[in-house]
């Protein structure tokens, strides 16, 4: 369960309505809603109606399948509630067709498991009444809030065990979108890698989906052509990791234990869960205390590196654990300066460390990732 | 004794057609309703929550207005181009290269509403007809299919598209990803959510027709795609006429695409088209390449695409709708076939 406290002993912070607009801020300094508004009136239990929005299908046993099976917490934790969700929204005016139609059909809560962007923002902000959340979301309403994963810790873990496992050095990443969470992946996975291996470089290619297993496994595959021998991505499904059984490489995936798709390429996996999320959430809006909140999901508490696959030497393991422990009990932090961007800039300072809100909107390649930065 | 005969005819009676063309409508609806029964759902509550849904609440209209504008640009861009015999299988990549010039124009060329938009629709269309430039050159003079160029063309614009959506137009504010800021003009609505576009298009397709039916180029135009060697003979400008509508046919998409970025969307961002492009290929189809048949096949496949949203809300997926599209376009096709066939009944012996 994501309580304050304990976001805030891990020094992250708690994005909650008081403190926590800065989350969502840029550095231009927009100026986000004040909250002023109190919380949502309660729903009876047989009367509310929780909808899902998807980008992918709920098959893909990724990310969607993730959420899918945080909604049917959600319906175990309250059985007379109705719950509905709709798979492979695209990102075009039919995302806001289906929100709008979640509104038509009296949904007291919607959660859009992607960035909807305005197509959300639209139907929320004429949907007062209506509790929305959307997953690594930037632009807040006073009945819209977001949450996301603070999944640079196990990505910079990840990589460590990746770095140790590549004889060559050249990581690979299929991309989805050039969007802050690619590159805070890409870069905490690449910082983690050169600790065991400081010449490594990573290569990405940018596939302009979250979910097609065919563009993905030919991303893949164009990248063990190029030399790689580690894949990484972020992926809603295992293509790649397929692609990297078959050429003897190695791989690390996103969301779930994909394993059984290829146990000797799979080293880990940035395993996300949301169920305690959104069965707190949902009780919230239940009982008539719901307001916006803005939650990053901490390193253990809702997003966590898997067990190390079958392949990963037991020293490479021990090693990673440890960094991780560290990380955890807040005794060390991987996004410390001296960090340099892909043109050479020094962006963050000897001594200084990225704060969460810098590491949420990351939207710069570090020294040795290519393929991102226009 | 008389035995029943079939005789295909050159040309099918319009009212034929037209009757067969409604049937295979019915036909694909009731086949979907009976696959729909067949795994456990009633398809008569559905078909009511889609009509409710659609019809039944200023959302809906809304929603479906906003469908129907982007394919009736979309299908008059394929149809003109059919009725001189060309197929155009790039409205998607015209649709969406004429939101990028809008776009470019709307972002870095600073002035008034009321300029902007004259200009910004001008940008969308010059886009698309440039994007249907080389395809069109490429079939008056060098005879090679449109029907391939024009469609990879379409993978060149999505690609651009979402490549400046990422990229050089990104949103500097940071607020939204993967698209452009918002863009600082806008069409200006005339109901709820509903913009201009929609007016617009429904001129252009009243005035499609007039020039189609009235004007000598329109005459020509249908000649000349029905036999260009004759119409060459009788000395008609038949390339000329090619490139001309075909260039008109990438304009309309671009037009489209502009009103779909300025309007209803407010930004540029990758997969702004959804498919309109290729949905048009349909209404146009169905329309059997007529202006004002583009009207009523883009009304009711905007329909069917706002029933399939509601449809996905209730369980089923986005496949269901594809499904039903597709049933739709077979039936039609065998109707189009069989409206060639008159039934005959002859006595044995007699021929």
């Amino acid at each position: 369960m994501i309580s304050t406290k304990s976001l805030s002993r891990r020094g992250f912070l708690n994005m909650g309505a008081a403190a926590g607009a800065g989350l969502l801020l840029p550095k231009t300094g927009l100026i986000t809603p004040a909250h002023a508004a109190g919380p949502l009136a309660p729903v009876a239990e047989e009367d509310a109606h929780i909808a899902f929005g998807h980008t992918g299908p709920t098959s893909d046993e990724g990310w969607t399948w993730a959420h899918d099976q945080g909604m049917k917490a959600v319906a175990a934790a309250f059985p007379k509630l109705r719950t509905s969700y709709v798979e492979s929204i695209p990102y075009s005016a039919d995302a806001t067709r289906i929100y709008r139609q979640f509104v038509a059909d009296d949904a007291c809560m919607v959660f859009a498991t992607s960035n909807y962007g305005d197509f959300l923002y639209d139907v929320a902000k004429r949907a007062p009444d209506v509790a929305f959340y959307e997953c690594d979301g930037r632009n807040p309403l006073d009945n819209l809030g977001t949450y996301y994963v603070s999944h640079w810790y196990p990505s910079y873990v990840a990589g460590i065990a990746a770095g140790a496992m590549s004889p060559s050095g050249k990581l690979g990443y299929v991309a989805s979108f050039p969007v802050p969470s690619v590159y805070s992946g890409t870069n905490a996975f690449l910082m983690g890698a050169r600790t065991v291996n400081p010449e490594a470089t990573l290569q990405t290619i940018v596939i302009n989906s979250w979910f097609d297993p065919q563009a993905a496994t030919q991303a893949g595959t164009a990248l063990i052509d190029n030399g790689c021998d580690v894949l990484f991505g972020i992926m809603d499904e295992a293509g790649y990791l397929q692609v990297a059984e078959e050429r003897g490489a190695k791989a690390v995936m996103w969301n779930t234990d994909l394993r059984r798709y290829g146990p000797n390429a799979y080293i880990s996996s940035i395993i996300v869960d949301f169920k305690a999320f959104y069965v707190e959430q949902v009780r919230r809006r239940l009982v008539g205390e719901w307001t916006p909140t803005y939650d990053l999901l901490p390193f253990g508490g809702g997003v966590d590196v898997d067990a190390w696959g079958e392949t990963v030497p037991a020293d490479v393991a021990a090693k990673a654990d440890a960094v991780k422990a560290s990380i955890m009990d807040g005794s060390f932090n991987p996004f410390s300066g001296e960090i340099k961007d892909s043109k050479g800039n020094v962006k963050v300072a000897k001594g200084e460390t990225m704060s969460e809100q810098e590491l949420y909107h990351w939207n710069w390649s570090i020294e040795g990732v290519s393929g991102l930065d226009a | 004794m008389s035995t029943i005969r079939l005789q295909r005819m050159p040309i099918a009676p319009a009212r034929i057609a037209l009757v067969l063309r409604l049937l295979s409508v019915v036909l694909a609806l009731l086949t979907t309703a009976i696959l729909l029964w067949a795994t456990g759902r009633d398809p008569i509550a559905l078909g009511a929550k889609v009509l409710s849904s659609t019809f039944g609440s200023s959302f809906g209209l809304e929603d479906l207005a906003l469908l129907f504008s982007p394919l009736i640009y979309c299908g008059l861009a394929v149809a003109v181009a059919l009725r001189i015999g060309a197929w155009n299988i790039g409205a998607e990549g015209q649709f969406n290269f004429g939101a990028f010039c809008a776009t470019g124009i709307a972002l870095f060329v600073p002035g008034p509403t009321w300029l902007m938009l004259p200009l910004m629709a001008l940008a969308g269309m010059i886009g698309g007809a440039l994007w249907i430039l080389v395809p069109t050159l490429a079939r008056a003079y060098a005879d090679v299919s449109e029907l391939i160029t024009t469609l990879l063309m379409n993978f060149i614009a999505m690609l651009l598209v979402y490549w400046v959506a990422t990229g050089p137009w990104l949103d500097p504010s940071g607020m939204a990803l993967a698209t452009t800021a918002r863009l600082p003009v806008s069409v200006p609505p005339i109901w709820g959510i509903v913009h201009w576009g929609l007016p617009v298009a429904v001129m252009l397709a009243i005035a499609l027709a007039l020039v189609f039916t009235y004007t000598r180029w329109g005459y020509e135009v249908r000649i000349a795609g029905a036999n260009p060697g004759a119409a060459a003979y009788a000395g008609m400008p038949v390339k000329r006429q090619l490139i001309a509508v075909m260039l008109l046919s990438g304009a309309l998409a671009g037009l489209g695409g502009m009103m779909e970025a300025a309007g209803t969307v407010g930004r540029l961002q990758g997969g702004i088209s959804n498919n309109y492009g290729y949905i048009g290929i349909m209404v146009a189809v169905l329309a059997r390449a007529a202006p004002l048949g583009v009207l009523a096949t883009a009304f009711f496949m905007a329909v069917i695409l706002n029933g399939g949203i509601v449809l996905q809300s209730q369980g089923l997926t986005t496949h269901t709708v594809l499904a039903v599209t597709g049933l739709i376009l077979l039936y039609a096709a065998i109707g189009d076939e069989a409206a060639h066939y008159k039934i005959l009944r002859n006595k044995t012996g007699e021929s």
